[in-house]
């Protein structure tokens, strides 16, 4: 029973502590009047007796601290008294507390946002009903699989083999997440294994019409059960279900936030029927808002049932649903109490006999072919994968920039400890524990870092939108991630700013409660705590060191940007619009395509203000581009070149330079009647680039030679006959590669229009003119050149944006740092002062003094600095272009900065110190 | 005072314990008993008494209650409980134990 009573006193004692409180006085008053009636009884008179009775029992004050602490639950009341006198504290100083706040609101806030970032690119689960149930599959082989045709969704990203990189025979090995049709099917069937199987792939290029003007759209082709496999279920009408797969008539479930942007969320669209790419389609409901994506940043604007893709895509063969084609994402939901190990057992079985028995194995036993089963959570990778370097950078950046605030905000509150040393002495004589006065400092310290981490909290919700829009802004597409300062954020916030509060607080806590008591009760102004200016000092220094390495960071991201935009494309970037078109989408028999591309040439080169127009099958430096191998003669050999087929006036438009021969004529280009990519004469002409020419035919003329497509059977022989300037085709990073242009085959291709003057102000017309040539189409992604090379850059932007801005930073807490420094140790070393220049020492010397000192802490941080920032920005060099990660001249540029704004921030304090009047001092003392 | 050492802590703890096994008392009657008892030899501080009573009775050895002590006034009595009176029962074994062995050790002859 002891631990009832036990507990009843606790409870009591955490309760009813007023209460307590005053039995304990009472108790100790009784016992001084029993020793005083005591005393009296023994003879003294009744005042002897009082002071006898109260000497005798010596200290009332920390007996009663003794006798509380003994209870055990003081923790709890001390805690809410020493908030409430660091508040006290703190509303005297409002300027001060106002500094501290702010500095660990900028520190606090940018981590914060960086987080908020980081959980939801990389932390957030799929927002699906049971998302751990999820595994996603994979294979494995020795050998990449001999397929038709293999398409990759993007969804295991960092998991699957280039196929650039793919070798024939044996090697690292290939793996990869797309499955064949029948795969699928196969599995499905198997009931016991998982409690449900779907596949998706990504749909073809959609552009839909029917409802207002029309437009492109990005779709996902998915299995029946998709939506009831990842348990995901419909804001409107309906989601897709099983029978949907053999329906007769076509449907499509739409995202809710596509539903929203390109219908304005009209509740009357579930029943209503749209085309897409001129096939009837029945909307019949919208998906839950909360369901954005599957796969991370791949955001869908609408959901298709498998079986539609021979409707909405012209080049579709039965064929791509057999065994070698490769298209599909599976995702399972696993049955409970059938483990992961034993569905992939089953599988790989069912895969093997897939690949190995096919008439035309695609892979044969050697090569080991195995499917792999992982959850869903962590193998649909999607755009993690290109996010995850850039998120590692930055966190490292704000955590530097919070280690400095946390070293200035020391700094600061060491400075301030100094002016409460008296107070500190005279609780410690009264008798105050150490511990208690540490734990008290430190509360005030959690306050302040708390204030600043919900001041933090909001700036850090301004920075995200400032954030989230300005990479909208660069993206074409919905960002895939949705990127806010909810409540998992804020518990980060929360456990930062505790930490901090802790961590800058503790040192001077410490340091402040070391003081010799007597002395400093009996002194003067003068005080030498050596200890804490060295500490002062050191906390300045580390400042620099930090500051110097984000300051590094920057100027190399800054001289990375800069280098890239110096890049000579090889063609005139300025003053060109771009805009996408698909004829096919809406169904354009070639004849009909050569006749609006003509017509659109034709006429975009009349409007007014517009000098030339062309096409070609895709953007420069848009980020990707297309590739051929070749079969060149004499020597015989196959070669890997960049390929691109383009419009009649494409190297004119762009201002890319004819070298050699001619550039590609509109007969060149325009169909011969018997089809394929033969001009009218049946010869086949092409063009090269200049680095085509230098490595293949080396010290001589390209002009006339001959090559052939490398393909399975005999292949036409195409013959070039002129020779341009290079040019930077997808990538400004990356070197010119030979590169061959061939006529345009008629695919949706990007336009490209050379205007006089900005080519935005003629965005309306141009619209105009394809409304009235093709009111069916529509043109898409129109943007200028220069705004194209800035997405492209959108990466390095970004990077050279925050990086600055946590580098301006830091410079300002820095500068702030060193400052409360040296006029501290001005304000407390006036005597010092006072004397020199009573001794002779000129207001020069004076301030040179403190200039000297300040600058010598600033080199010293400059050195240290240097040294880290050298081993840090070693890991660096992926990103960077053009600039060594130890590049002398930002080196050098940053340790100028950090010299000049050392010197302004020295120049204040120097400045008082001569206005000390030494006779004032002398006589002070 | 300072913090007593745990040795003379222990010790303190033993006698107050001892002290109200006898009979239920406030905190003044414990100290004057035990010096009493030890013909003023042992004079109990309340630097240590005050505390100790408290972490005695968080502890749970004893109990308090508050009634009218002999000058009828408000006092705070203190008694053992049952828990308390057992562990009186081994700390007393333990120390006579300990006492009789440190008497050994000084008694011993050099050689």
């Amino acid at each position: 029973m002891r631990w009832l009573s036990k507990l009843r006193l606790r409870v009591r004692s955490l309760l009813g502590k007023p209460a307590l409180d005053r039995e304990l006085d009472e108790e100790i008053r009784f016992h001084i009047e029993r020793q005083i009636e005591e005393n009296v009884a023994a003879g003294m008179e009744p005042e002897a007796a009082r002071r006898a009775a109260l000497r005798e029992f010596g200290g009332v004050e920390p007996i009663k601290e003794e006798c509380r602490d003994a209870r055990g639950v003081t923790l709890a009341h001390d805690l809410v008294r020493d908030l409430r006198v660091g508040a006290r504290q703190f509303r005297r100083s409002p300027a001060f507390t106002a500094v501290v706040v702010l500095i660990l609101a900028l520190g606090i806030g940018a981590s914060t946002a960086i987080f908020s970032f980081i959980d939801a690119v990389m932390l957030r689960g799929l927002p699906v009903r049971d998302p751990d149930e999820l595994v996603v599959l994979s294979w494995r082989a020795r050998t990449d699989p001999d397929t038709r045709l293999s398409m990759t969704g993007g969804d295991c990203n960092g998991l699957e083999t280039s196929p650039m990189a793919r070798v024939r025979g044996p090697g690292p090995g290939a793996a990869g997440c797309s499955f064949s049709r029948p795969f699928f099917d196969q599995l499905r069937d198997d009931r016991g294994l998982l409690a449900g199987l779907t596949a998706f792939g990504n749909a073809p290029p959609l552009l839909v019409s029917g409802h207002g003007s029309p437009q492109r759209a990005y779709g996902q082709l998915v299995s029946g059960d998709y939506f009831a496999v990842l348990g995901v279920g419909a804001a409107l009408g309906r989601t897709l279900d099983r029978g949907d797969e053999q329906r007769a008539a076509p449907v499509a479930v739409l995202s809710h936030a596509y539903w929203l942007r390109a219908f304005g969320g009209d509740p009357s669209i579930v029943g209503r029927t749209v085309r897409l790419n001129g096939a009837l389609f029945t909307v019949v409901g919208v998906a839950d808002p909360d369901f954005t994506r599957l796969t991370p940043g791949n955001v869908h604007d609408l959901w298709l049932p498998l079986s539609v893709r021979r409707l909405i895509d012209a080049r579709w063969d039965q064929i791509y649903e057999g065994n070698a084609s490769w298209l599909l994402t599976l995702v399972g939901r696993l049955r409970p109490g059938v483990p992961a190990a034993q569905v992939e057992a089953a599988a790989t079985v069912a895969f093997r006999g897939n690949v190995l028995g096919a008439e035309g194995p695609l892979l044969t036993a050697a090569d080991h072919p195995e499917v792999r089963v992982a959850p869903a959570t962590s193998g649909l990778t999607g755009a993690r994968v290109q996010y995850r370097q850039q998120l590692l950078v930055m966190s490292v950046a704000v955590g530097v920039l919070l280690a400095i605030a946390c070293a200035n905000v020391a700094g600061l509150l060491l400075a301030r400890a100094g002016s409460r040393r008296r107070e500190i002495a005279l609780r410690l004589a009264l008798g105050a524990g150490r511990g208690r006065i540490v734990r008290q400092l430190l509360a005030e310290s959690t306050l302040l870092a708390v204030a600043g981490g919900a001041l933090g909290a909001l700036l850090a919700t301004w920075g995200v939108e400032a954030l989230v829009a300005f990479m909208s802004q660069s993206q074409s597409r919905p960002l895939g991630f949705d990127v806010a300062v909810d409540g998992r954020v804020l518990a980060f916030t929360a456990l930062v700013s505790l930490t901090v509060g802790v961590a800058f607080g503790l040192a001077p806590a410490l340091r402040a409660t070391r003081v010799d008591v007597a002395s400093t009760l009996k002194e003067g102004a003068l005080a030498t705590s050596g200890v804490r200016a060295r500490l002062g000092a050191g906390l300045v220094v580390a400042q620099v060191a930090l500051s110097v390495v984000i300051l590094v960071g920057a100027g190399l991201f800054l001289r990375t940007l800069d280098e890239l935009r110096g890049v000579d494309p090889g063609f005139r970037t300025e003053n060109v619009l771009l805009f996408d078109i698909d004829p096919t989408l809406a169904g354009y028999p070639p004849p009909k395509i050569d006749a609006l591309y003509r017509e659109l040439r034709d006429g975009l080169a009349d409007l007014p203000g517009v000098t030339s127009a062309s096409w070609s099958e895709a953007r420069l430096l848009a980020g990707a581009g297309w590739a051929a191998t070749l079969r060149l003669p004499a020597p015989a050999r196959i070669v890997d070149v960049d390929l691109l087929r383009v419009g009649p006036g494409f190297f004119q438009t762009l201002g890319v330079p004819v070298l050699a021969g001619r550039a590609l004529s509109a007969e060149d280009i325009a169909a011969a009647p018997a089809g394929g990519d033969a001009n009218a004469n049946g010869t086949r002409t092409a063009v090269v680039n200049q680095a085509f020419a230098r490595r293949f035919f080396p010290g001589r003329s390209p002009l006339g030679e001959g090559f052939q497509f490398d393909g399975r059977g005999p292949e036409p022989t195409w013959q070039i006959v002129g020779v341009v300037g290079d040019i930077k085709y997808s990538e400004l990073r990356r070197d010119v590669w030979p590169t061959i242009y061939v006529p345009s085959q008629r695919r949706g291709v990007a336009f490209e229009v050379r205007t006089a003057a900005d080519p935005m102000r003629l965005v309306p017309k141009v619209q105009a003119l394809v409304a009235r040539l093709a009111p069916d189409l529509a043109p898409t992604d129109v943007k200028t050149q220069s705004d194209e090379i800035d997405r492209l850059l959108f990466r390095e932007r970004i990077m050279a944006r925050l990086s600055g801005l946590f580098a301006l930073l830091a410079l300002a807490l820095s500068c702030l740092g060193l400052y409360a420094l040296l006029a501290h140790e001005v304000a407390r070393r006036t005597r010092e002062v006072g004397i020199r220049m009573a001794l002779g020492a000129r207001d020069g010397d004076v301030r040179r003094m403190v200039v000297a000192h300040g600058l010598a802490l600033t080199a010293t941080g400059i050195v240290l600095g240097i040294a880290a920032a050298a081993a840090v920005t070693r890991s660096l060099g992926a990103f960077l272009y053009g600039v060594a990660p130890t590049d002398p001249v930002v080196l050098a540029s940053v340790s100028g900065l950090l010299l000049a704004v050392a010197f302004v921030a020295c120049y204040l304090p120097a400045r008082q110190a001569t206005r000390v009047d030494p006779m004032l001092v002398l006589r002070s003392d | 005072m300072s913090k007593s050492s745990d040795l003379v802590q222990g010790t303190v703890d033993l006698l107050i314990l001892k002290t109200l096994a006898l009979g239920d008392m406030h905190g003044w009657a414990i100290a004057a008993r035990i010096r009493s008892v030890s013909n003023e030899v042992l004079q109990v501080n309340q630097g240590a008494l005050y505390p100790a009573l408290h972490r005695l009775e968080h502890a749970g050895w004893i109990k308090s209650s508050w009634g009218e002590s002999e000058n009828r006034r408000r006092a705070k009595f203190y008694a053992l409980t049952r828990a308390g009176r057992k562990y009186l029962e081994q700390e007393q074994a333990t120390w006579e134990r300990l006492s009789a062995a440190i008497a050994l050790v000084l008694k011993s002859v050099p050689g």
